[in-house]
């Protein structure tokens, strides 16, 4: 039911989400003099100094200090949250969080939906994709091509690292073709890398492994991590801290909590591009639900966006805001959500399909005794080993990054509380100044790497929607059908011997165990692996250059709609081998420059 | 030197003179940062959030204060040093430039202290020339330096342009006001304005000029953050020196605070203790934090890297020794700020 246009107003632009995406949009719009509203789901509690300090007590508080532990699940936009991950048995749907999970497999990642979205507890990795991770299908015969090159979003790379505040040395970067313009240089000069990092670098740089299936060995290359985080500015560029004072966190400090939680902002989040938007050109609704994209049948057109409030203020019914242009960006799952309840973009068939994220195999050692390698310190990752990130092997599995965990055994094994648990836990528990030695011994010497490994375009891995299934407000819940594919798995085996001659090399003591009881728990060839997800969800409404087989064009514009636009890791029709908000943030100032040059026509 | 008491300061007749004048400076500034530390470790975590925030504000600037007379010093071949024995002044101590008017101590956050501070950052009338005695204020002493490199460096003579010795923002930042790279006269001048300006207001203003110098949001000179906290409520941008606050109600909870005994010292407590090896500790973090600027300010601005760290572990030791009762009296250890040879 298309509701009342409260305003009675005709913005420039709608723009549904008030993450990255939509806060990119905004600025640039804004900038440009349009009139633009966005609907924001989620509360604005995260716009104020009171507010983020409540999100840092309540992350305080909380006993499993999970992504979303900081941001309070509010029924009205709910949210998914990684504890509500349960084994899913055949023909019964695991339905106990937000999402409503059909499986074979869980699919192990959430989202924020609050102001400033998950930027909010991403860990800030800025990765450029590498050119071949444009043309899968063409190169490996894999995936799918995009419509766009590295090369034409390289000045849009360029622009997102500006906006995001990005922490890099150009010299760093330059690896499996991906180049830089000529005397660029990143806003601010890399993060100090961590004492692991040096540690496992001068053990194994060069050092060449053995990859299974394949004839030459490969040889192990570090680089230091690009962070959307804040370091020593280069000549020009000044640092931007926290939204309520910016003399806080002009620098990483190191607390080390970056997920889920920056306690100075000295990470970036979407806030900081909303604060710099012109307020007399962009307005932010929130606790403002979409709930359909209003389309006139004859023209295809989109008409409005009919949205619900709640709380304090709420209307009593549904609202519709009206736009020249309109801009879905609310996430993935929530933007195929959307586009399926509204019937919109039905043409190719593939709203909600290709599903896809990161698959963290994760593996953990003990390095030698009397090797304390600091565990705990800095940022969650801050130097990658990128040697399979791209190769001849992409035309049988999955490539893959492998960042260094600095948080000791925290992902794999919730250390240092399990540690803790496990000493006090003994028949004969270990205690006073014999446990502080025991756990200094043991917690300083953990060390993780993550194999990130790229999962491929799937039809059956999909977003839908079920009217049996709705949230408190008749909105929704997303029904996720997922699985892996044996493309990725076939990788799973090839990580693990990876990174078993990777410890042998240094002395580490392997300790990695995938419990069967893990609902995250999969096999190749008898060998059993747990995953875990990396929250990089891209793919549910990809571009492509063709209507029958993609949702929008390489403009980000949809095939169906003239004056619908989607912004979003959805767009993406591969994953490649990258953190993916960097190159949507690049896609989204190319949305915008799109957007403009058709408002300007 | 500051003037004799009942002598007009005599003018700066030489480069020499000038450097010790700059010397005495950082010295001044430095003196008022202990107290203020002290203030700020004592507030309980999580409370007393707003005035926290409003004295760290301070701390951050009183650094840069030293960082711009550092900068000043460096341009004319001068030496910062913040490592010689008597660098740290022993509280409870007069301010270094001052009148002798009042005493400044290590103390808890109080109205007390708060009312200390106040009287620390107490504006000057404006134009009033330098009384007999010493200094008034810390304006009149800077008016001074500033005839000084004035008389002194005529036609910039000694400025020697090295870039290297200068900290500039890429190594300080985090507070109100960015580092000025000096170069000369004019510059050294303009880098002492900002010191008077963030601590007592532009004249007749509530604000410190940062507004006008560096294009910032505005900001409250230090006497007026610390009238905030001492009549609890907040400056609105209408606001003047005469009006008063009239703002929101800026809350203070003088009781969530750790009881510190004032101006504590290392001597209280039997040798060999746990509270005096802990005591010893936080000094030797201390010196060896003063050690790291004065290598940032001599050529070497990535110790101030370093730094930030050791200003972490400063506040570890310092609120751990605040935790910790200093007798049956219900007061607790704290901080002492005393010296500590080198190779200790």
């Amino acid at each position: 039911m298309e509701g009342k246009n409260d305003s009675g107003k005709t913005y420039d632009v709608v723009i549904v989400g008030a993450g990255i995406a939509g806060a990119i949009l905004a600025k640039v719009l804004g900038n440009a003099k349009k009139h633009v509203l966005i609907l924001e789901a989620g509360r604005s509690t995260s716009f104020t100094v009171e507010g983020y300090r409540s999100f840092l007590e309540t992350f305080y508080r909380a006993s499993a200090k999970v992504p979303n532990s900081p941001y309070p699940n509010d029924p009205s936009a709910p949210q998914p949250d990684v504890l509500n991950i349960g084994r899913i048995e055949p023909g019964v749907p695991s339905a106990s969080g937000y999402f409503v999970q059909r499986g074979p497999l869980p699919f192990a990642s959430d989202y924020a939906r609050t102001r400033g979205g998950t930027t909010l507890h991403w860990l800030g990795t800025c990765l450029r994709m590498t050119p071949n991770d444009f043309h899968m299908k063409s190169r490996y015969g894999q995936g799918e091509n995009w419509p766009i090159t590295y090369d034409e979003l390289r000045p849009y790379y360029e622009q997102a690292e500006l906006e995001i505040g990005v922490s890099a040395d150009v010299d760093d970067q330059r690896f499996h073709g991906i180049t830089f313009g000529k005397n660029y240089h990143y806003p601010m000069r890399r993060i100090p890398q961590s004492y692991l990092d040096h540690y496992l670098a001068s053990r194994l740089e060069d050092f060449a492994v053995n990859m299974p299936g394949q004839a030459e060995r490969i040889k192990l290359h570090f680089s230091s991590i690009p962070q959307g985080r804040n370091s020593i500015p280069n000549a020009g560029y000044r640092p931007v801290g926290h939204t309520g004072d910016n003399n806080i966190g002009q620098r990483c400090e190191g607390n080390s909590s970056c997920v889920p939680i920056c306690p100075v902002q000295a990470k970036y989040n979407a806030l900081k591009t909303l604060k710099k938007v012109d307020p007399d050109y962009v307005e932010i609704r929130s606790q403002a639900v979409a709930s359909k994209i209003e389309i006139d049948p004859d023209s295809g057109r989109v008409t409005g966006i009919t949205y619900n409030t709640y709380g304090a203020g709420a209307a009593p019914g549904p609202l519709t805001a009206r736009g020249k242009i309109y801009v879905i960006a609310a996430h993935s799952i929530e933007t195929a959500k959307l586009l399926l309840a509204s019937q919109a973009c039905r043409t190719s068939g593939e709203v909600g399909r290709n599903l896809m994220d990161h698959i963290e195999i994760i593996v953990w050692a003990l390095a030698p005794e009397g090797d304390p390698i600091g565990a705990f310190r800095g940022p969650g990752a801050t130097t990658n080993i990128n040697s399979f990130r791209d190769g001849a092997f992409r035309a049988r599995h999955s490539g893959f990054n492998v960042p260094i965990g600095n948080w000791g055994w925290s992902w794999s094994c919730f250390s240092p509380g399990s540690d803790l648990m496990d000493f006090i836990g003994r028949s004969q528990p270990v205690l006073g100044r014999d446990l502080r030695r025991r756990l200094y011994d043991r917690v300083s010497r953990q060390m993780e790497l993550w194999f990130e490994l790229e999962q491929n375009p799937c039809a059956t891995n999909r977003v839908t929607i079920d009217p049996e299934y709705r949230d408190s407000m008749g909105n929704f819940r997303p029904v996720i059908h997922y699985g892996l594919s044996d493309y990725v798995r076939k990788a799973m085996p090839v990580a693990r011997r990876i990174s078993e001659q990777i410890f042998r090399r240094i002395g580490a003591k392997d300790y990695t165990h995938y419990n069967s009881t893990d609902p995250c728990y999969v096999t190749y060839r008898n060998q059993g692996f747990f995953y875990r997800g990396a929250g990089h969800v891209v793919g549910t409404h990809r571009m492509g250059s063709n209507r029958f087989e993609s949702v929008v064009n390489d403009k980000q514009r949809t095939w169906d709609h003239d004056n619908l636009y989607l912004a979003g890791c959805g767009n993406m029709p591969t994953l490649g081998t990258s953190n993916p908000t960097l190159t949507m943030a690049a896609l989204t100032f190319w949305a915008g420059e799109n957007i403009l040059k058709e408002l300007n026509r | 030197m500051p003037a004799e008491p009942g002598k007009i300061p005599a003018p700066i007749r030489n480069i020499r003179e000038l450097h010790a004048h700059l010397q005495t400076a950082l010295e001044v500034e430095h003196s008022t940062i202990p107290p203020y530390l002290c203030a700020l470790y004592s507030i309980k975590d999580g409370l007393n959030l707003e005035a926290a925030e409003l004295i760290r504000s301070v701390v951050m600037e009183e650094m840069l204060h030293m960082i711009l007379v550092a900068n000043v010093l460096n341009a004319i071949d001068g030496k910062p040093n913040l490592t010689h024995a008597k660098f740290v002044p022993h509280y409870p101590a007069y301010l270094r430039h001052s009148n002798r008017a009042f005493v400044i101590s290590l103390e808890k956050f109080s109205p007390t202290s708060v009312d200390t501070f106040l009287k620390i950052e107490r504006p000057g009338k404006a134009g009033a020339p330098v009384e007999r005695g010493e200094y008034a204020t810390l304006g009149q002493f800077y008016q001074h330096i500033k005839k000084g490199l004035k008389d002194v460096c005529k036609a910039n003579k000694y400025f020697n342009g090295k870039a290297s010795k200068q900290i500039t923002s890429e190594y300080y930042y985090g507070g109100g006001g960015d580092p000025i790279r000096v170069s000369n006269v004019d510059d050294a001048c303009g880098a002492l304005d900002v010191i008077t300006d963030q601590g007592e207001g532009i004249r007749n203003s509530i604000t410190d000029g940062d507004h006008q110098i560096f294009h910032q949001g505005k900001e409250l000179a230090h006497y007026f953050r610390f009238k905030e906290i001492a009549l609890g409520r907040y400056y609105t941008g209408k606001d003047t020196p005469k009006s008063g606050p009239t703002g929101t109600a800026l809350p203070v909870d003088w009781n969530g605070v750790y009881n510190m005994r004032p101006n504590p010292k290392t001597g209280y407590y039997p040798q060999g203790t746990d509270l005096w090896v802990k005591s010893r500790q936080f000094c030797r973090a201390y010196r060896d934090l003063l050690a790291r600027l004065e290598d940032g300010m001599n050529g070497q601005p990535e110790r101030l890297i370093a730094a930030v760290a050791g200003m972490y572990d400063l506040k570890y030791k310092a609120v751990a020794l605040m935790k910790t009762p200093c007798d049956d009296s219900g007061m607790t250890a704290g901080p002492s700020f005393e010296y500590v040879p080198p190779n200790e």
